[in-house]
C-alpha cells in the first residue's frame, strides 16, 4: 500500500499520495474549528462567499468559466461536524494532463485556483463584497430551511439535536438561521481572518505527483501567513444518560420515521473502536444485520432499518421508515435487538459475515482517492495513527466478548418519531 | 474472446457472447483492489406489455419488474445477502425504466462471488407466502418515495409529459398495483426477460479477463436454457403533445420545487443516432443553462434559483425529454425568466466560447467518470442496451460542432412541448 508523504507549509499540513492509478488529481482542503454557538454561523457562511469570486476572478461567471476551462474541474465544498469540530472541506478534482492536449499543468492551475479561493478573496472597503455576502446569506438561510425537505435526513438530524441538547454537537454545521441577518461584510471578513489564523488546516493531494511538487505549487498559490499548524481538540464522548428522551413530532408525511440515538462511549482513537465497528455492523450496518433481518425481512415492517456508527462523537444511531401504527411494534423489535447484543447472542456466522464486510470496505477504499483521503484524515482528527491494514487486522481479531463489552457500555439516549398530523 | 482497445482513454475491454446468448464484458483495472460486477437484464418498468415468439401479448401490473428484483434475493436456502456477506461482498440491485441490474463489489473471493451473482439471478424462487410478505416491504418503499419531494417533482414531470408511454408509471408501481402481483405473473416475466440472450454481465476491476471468461463459460454450460423467440415490447402510440401542461403536488417543503420538461416530438432514434443526439443535447443544455452560463448567473442573482438548480436530458427509443429546474421561491417568475432567456439564445445562437467551455467540461467529466468502476459498469450497460457504446462518447464530444449544437437548440426548444411540475407547501 502506498503511503501519504507529509510536509508542512506555515499553518498548513500537507499530505500527498503519489499514485498513477487514477486519471485525475484529487485535492481536498480541510479547515476545522471547535464547534461554538458564536462562530458556527459565520464560519458556515465563509465558504459560500469565497466561492462567489476571488481578487483574480471577481465575477462569479468568470470564476465558474475558469473551472470549465480546466476541463470541467470539479469544485465543491461541504460544511459538517466531526467530533466537536466544525469542518469546512473544499474539494477539487481535475484530470491528469496526459489525457488531454493542455498547454499548462492542470494540477498547478487547480492549486492556484484553490489558493485564490482560500487566501485571496474579493475584498472591498475592508470587508467582503457586499453583494455576494447578502446573496449567500439568503442561500444559507434556504439551505437551513431545506433540511426539512428530506424527511430521512431531517429525522436523523432532529434525533441528534434532541440527544445532544446540552452539548455543542446540537448545533447544525450550517449554523443558526437567527444569527444570519446580523452578519455584515466587515464582520464576516473578521471572522474569516480569525478562522484562517485558528483553524486546523490540512491539504491533501492524490495523483501522479510528489510532495516536492505540491509544496512548490502551494508556496506559489497560497498567500500564507506565518505560523504553525493547529491541532484538533479532543471531543467529549463520555455521557451518562439520566433518562431516555422520547420525542414525537408531527408533519404531513406518508411514512413514519423512527430514529434512536445511542451513546456508545467509544471513540475512534480507543482500543475498543474495532469492537464498536463490529457492534454496529452486527446490529444494523448491513443487509445481513439484526435490524434488517428482524424489522424488515421477518416482520415486513420497513423498507430500511439500519444503524450507523459515529466514532468521532461516540454515538450510534438507528433509523427506520415505518407505518405510523407500527411504532410500538417496531420499537419493541429494535429494543429486542439491542438486548440480544447485550446478552451476547452473536452467532459465529454473524461475526464472520460482519468481519468480511468491514474488511472488504477497508480494502475497497484504496480504490478511491477521496476515500483514502477521508480515512487518513481520521488520524489527523484524533491523533491516532492506524492504517486501514492495521484496522483490518484488529477487526479480524475482535471476539464476541469484546463486542459484549461494548454493548455493556451502550446507553439508549433518545427515541425520536416523526409522524403524520392526524391525532390518533 | 474479442479484445477492444481504447487507447485515447487507456482502457482495454474483452468481450464474448456465449452459446446461450449471454454477453460478457471484462474490463481489467490495473492496481485496483476491488472488483465490481453487474448482471443486468434489459427489462425495466416500461416493459409492461410484451410477447415472446408467436405467443399472444400479455399486460402485467405496474411495478412488477421492481417487485421481481426484490424477490430474486430470496432462495430456498435463505437470503442471498447472507451468502454475499460471508464472502465479503456488498451486494445490491436496482430497477430503472429500461433495465434491472444486480451487482456486487468485493476485494476477495471474486470467483465465489461471481458464481453467487450468476446463480442467484438464474434461480428464481417465488412462493405465495414469500410474494405476500414482500408486499409490506415494498409498500414502505413506495411510502418513503411519496414523502420525497425531489422524487415527486421529477416523476410528476414525467407524468405530465406522457399520456401513454409507460415511462410515466412509477418504477415501484402503486400500493394497489403491487397487490395484484402473484407468483405466476412473476415467473412469466422472469422466463421472458431473464433469458441469457437478454442479459449482460459486466466485470470491472482487479481481475484477469481469461479467468473470468473461463468461470462464466463453465457456469453457463452446466445449465440449460431453452432457445427463446424474439421478445416484442408493445407501446401505445404516444401523442406529440404533453399530457398536463402544469402539474402541482402538495408536500411540506421549505421552498417550492419547480421543473420544466421539454418533450421531444420525435423520439424514434436508435443506436448511434440516439447517442449523438444525447451528446449534442447535453452540450447544448450545459452551454445554455449550466452553472457557468449567463442565464444561470442571471437567475441566481435574481434569487430565483439556488445550488439545487440543474438540467438533464433523458432519452431512449420511445421517449426523450429534457428537464430544467430546482428549488425556487417563485415558480411562475422562474418559468417566465427561463423562457425569456432561452428565447434570447434561440435568436442569437450559443456563443462559440461558451460552446468550447462546455465541451471541455464534458470531456473532463467523462474522463473523471472512468475512475469509478461503478460508473463504468453502470454507464456501459445503459448504453449497450440501446445498441451504443460508452467508449464512443469521447470521440462524439470531441467532434461535436457549434453548428450541430445550435441546430439542436432550435429543434429541441418548442414551448408548445413544455410541461411544468411543481411541488409546494399545502395551502392552509
Amino acid at each position: 500500500m502506498t503511503q501519504f508523504e507529509r510536509g508542512q507549509l506555515q499553518r498548513i499540513r500537507l499530505h500527498v499520495l503519489p499514485t498513477k492509478r487514477f486519471k485525475t488529481f484529487a485535492i481536498s482542503l480541510f479547515a476545522g474549528l471547535t464547534l461554538e454557538e458564536a462562530t458556527v454561523t459565520p464560519v458556515a457562511l465563509i465558504p459560500f462567499v469565497l466561492r462567489r469570486g476571488t481578487a483574480n476572478t471577481p465575477e462569479t461567471i468568470a470564476f465558474r468559466e475558469k473551472l470549465d476551462d480546466l476541463y470541467g474541474a470539479g469544485f465543491g465544498f461541504d460544511v459538517y461536524k466531526r467530533g466537536d469540530s466544525q469542518i469546512v472541506q473544499f474539494r477539487m478534482d481535475v484530470i491528469n494532463d496526459k489525457f488531454v492536449s493542455s498547454n499548462s499543468s492542470l494540477l498547478s492551475e487547480s492549486l492556484q485556483f484553490l489558493g485564490d479561493v482560500l487566501t485571496n478573496p474579493l475584498l472591498e472597503n475592508g470587508g467582503f463584497n457586499k453583494k455576494y455576502v447578502e446573496a449567500e446569506k439568503i442561500t444559507l438561510k434556504k439551505r437551513l430551511d431545506a433540511i426539512v425537505n428530506d424527511k430521512i435526513r431531517y429525522a436523523a438530524e432532529r434525533c441528534l439535536e434532541v440527544m445532544c441538547a446540552d452539548e455543542p454537537y446540537r448545533l447544525h454545521p450550517l449554523g443558526r438561521k437567527e444569527d444570519i441577518d446580523a452578519i455584515t461584510p466587515a464582520a464576516l471578513f473578521e471572522h474569516y481572518e480569525q478562522w484562517l489564523d485558528n483553524a486546523a488546516l490540512d491539504l491533501y493531494v492524490v495523483g501522479d505527483t510528489t510532495l516536492e511538487e505540491v509544496t512548490g505549487l502551494v508556496t506559489e498559490a497560497f498567500r500564507l501567513k506565518t505560523g504553525s499548524p493547529s491541532p484538533y481538540s479532543k471531543p467529549n464522548i463520555e455521557h451518562k444518560v439520566q433518562e431516555v428522551k422520547k420525542v414525537t413530532e408531527r408533519m404531513e408525511v406518508s411514512q413514519g420515521k423512527l430514529n434512536l440515538g445511542l451513546r456508545i462511549g467509544v471513540g475512534y482513537e480507543d482500543e475498543e473502536y474495532p469492537a464498536a465497528l463490529m457492534y454496529n455492523g452486527i446490529l444494523g450496518g448491513y443487509p445481513h444485520s439484526k435490524l434488517f433481518l428482524n424489522v424488515r425481512e421477518k416482520e415486513s415492517l420497513a423498507y430500511y432499518a439500519a444503524s450507523r456508527l459515529d466514532g468521532h462523537k461516540g454515538l450510534c444511531t438507528i433509523q427506520s421508515g415505518i407505518e405510523f401504527a407500527n411504532y410500538e411494534r417496531a420499537l419493541a423489535i429494535i429494543e429486542e435487538q439491542l438486548e440480544s447484543m447485550r446478552q451476547g447472542k452473536l452467532s459465529e456466522l454473524e461475526l464472520n459475515q460482519t468481519k468480511a464486510m468491514i474488511s472488504n470496505h477497508l480494502r475497497e477504499l484504496q480504490d478511491s482517492a477521496y476515500e483514502m483521503i477521508a480515512y487518513d484524515f481520521n488520524s489527523v482528527l484524533t491523533g491516532k495513527q492506524r492504517s486501514a491494514q492495521q484496522l483490518l487486522e484488529q477487526v479480524q481479531a475482535v471476539t464476541a466478548e469484546d463486542i459484549v463489552k461494548v454493548a455493556d457500555r451502550v446507553q439508549l439516549d433518545t427515541i425520536y418519531f416523526l409522524r403524520d398530523r392526524k391525532e390518533a | 474472446m474479442q479484445t477492444l482497445n481504447y487507447p485515447n482513454v487507456q482502457e482495454t475491454l474483452y468481450r464474448e457472447v456465449l452459446d446461450n446468448g449471454l454477453e460478457v464484458i471484462v474490463l481489467p483495472k490495473e492496481g485496483f483492489n476491488k472488483t465490481y460486477a453487474t448482471f443486468a437484464t434489459k427489462y425495466g418498468s416500461v416493459d409492461n406489455r410484451f410477447s415472446v415468439g408467436n405467443e399472444p401479448p400479455v399486460k402485467v401490473p405496474d411495478g412488477i419488474a421492481h417487485f421481481l428484483e426484490h424477490k430474486m434475493f430470496e432462495e430456498p436456502t435463505g437470503d442471498i445477502f447472507a451468502i454475499f456477506a460471508s464472502q465479503g461482498a456488498s451486494a445490491n440491485a436496482f430497477t430503472s425504466f429500461d433495465r434491472t441490474v444486480y451487482l456486487f463489489s468485493a476485494t476477495e473471493q471474486i470467483n465465489a462471488n461471481l458464481e453467487t451473482l450468476i446463480n442467484f439471478v438464474q434461480n428464481p424462487y417465488f412462493t405465495d407466502a414469500n410474494v405476500e410478505k414482500e408486499k409490506g416491504i415494498i409498500e414502505q418503499e413506495i411510502n418513503m418515495y411519496r414523502d420525497n419531494a425531489d422524487w415527486r417533482v421529477y416523476f410528476g414531470l414525467i407524468d405530465a409529459l406522457y399520456h401513454e408511454h409507460p415511462v410515466h408509471i412509477d418504477i415501484a408501481g402503486t400500493v394497489d398495483s403491487i397487490r395484484q402481483i402473484d407468483k405466476e405473473t412473476l415467473y412469466r416475466c422472469y422466463e421472458t426477460f431473464y433469458h441469457p440472450s437478454n442479459m449482460l454481465l459486466f466485470v470491472v476491476g482487479g481481475v484477469t479477463a481469461e479467468e473470468v471468461f473461463e468461470l462464466v463459460r463453465k457456469n453457463q454450460s452446466s445449465k440449460s436454457f431453452k432457445p427463446q423467440g424474439d421478445i416484442k415490447r408493445y407501446f401505445e402510440n404516444e401523442p406529440v403533445s404533453v399530457k398536463i401542461p402544469r402539474k402541482v403536488t402538495e408536500l411540506p417543503v421549505s421552498l417550492p420545487k419547480c421543473m420544466l420538461g421539454f418533450k421531444e416530438k420525435d423520439a424514434n432514434l436508435e443506436g448511434e443516432a440516439l447517442l449523438r443526439q444525447e451528446v449534442t443535447t447535453k452540450l447544448m443544455l450545459d452551454a445554455l443553462i449550466g452553472s457557468s452560463s449567463k442565464l444561470y448567473q442571471q437567475l441566481y442573482e435574481s434569487d430565483l434559483i439556488s445550488d439545487s438548480f440543474g438540467h438533464e436530458f433523458n432519452s431512449s427509443t420511445g421517449y426523450a425529454f429534457s428537464v430544467i429546474g430546482g428549488d425556487t421561491p417563485n415558480p411562475d417568475e422562474l418559468i417566465k425568466q427561463i423562457r425569456l432567456g432561452v428565447e434570447a439564445v434561440l435568436a442569437a445562437g450559443i456563443e462559440p466560447e461558451a460552446f468550447e467551455r462546455s465541451k471541455r467540461k464534458k470531456i473532463g467529466g467523462y474522463l473523471r467518470m472512468l475512475n469509478s468502476p461503478e460508473s463504468i459498469a453502470g454507464e456501459f450497460t445503459r448504453y449497450r442496451f440501446r445498441d451504443s457504446n460508452l467508449f464512443d462518447l469521447l470521440y462524439l464530444y470531441e467532434s461535436c460542432t457549434l453548428n450541430e449544437v445550435n441546430a439542436r437548440l432550435r429543434e429541441h426548444f418548442d414551448f408548445e412541448q413544455l410541461a411544468v411540475s411543481i411541488v409546494k407547501q399545502p395551502s392552509a
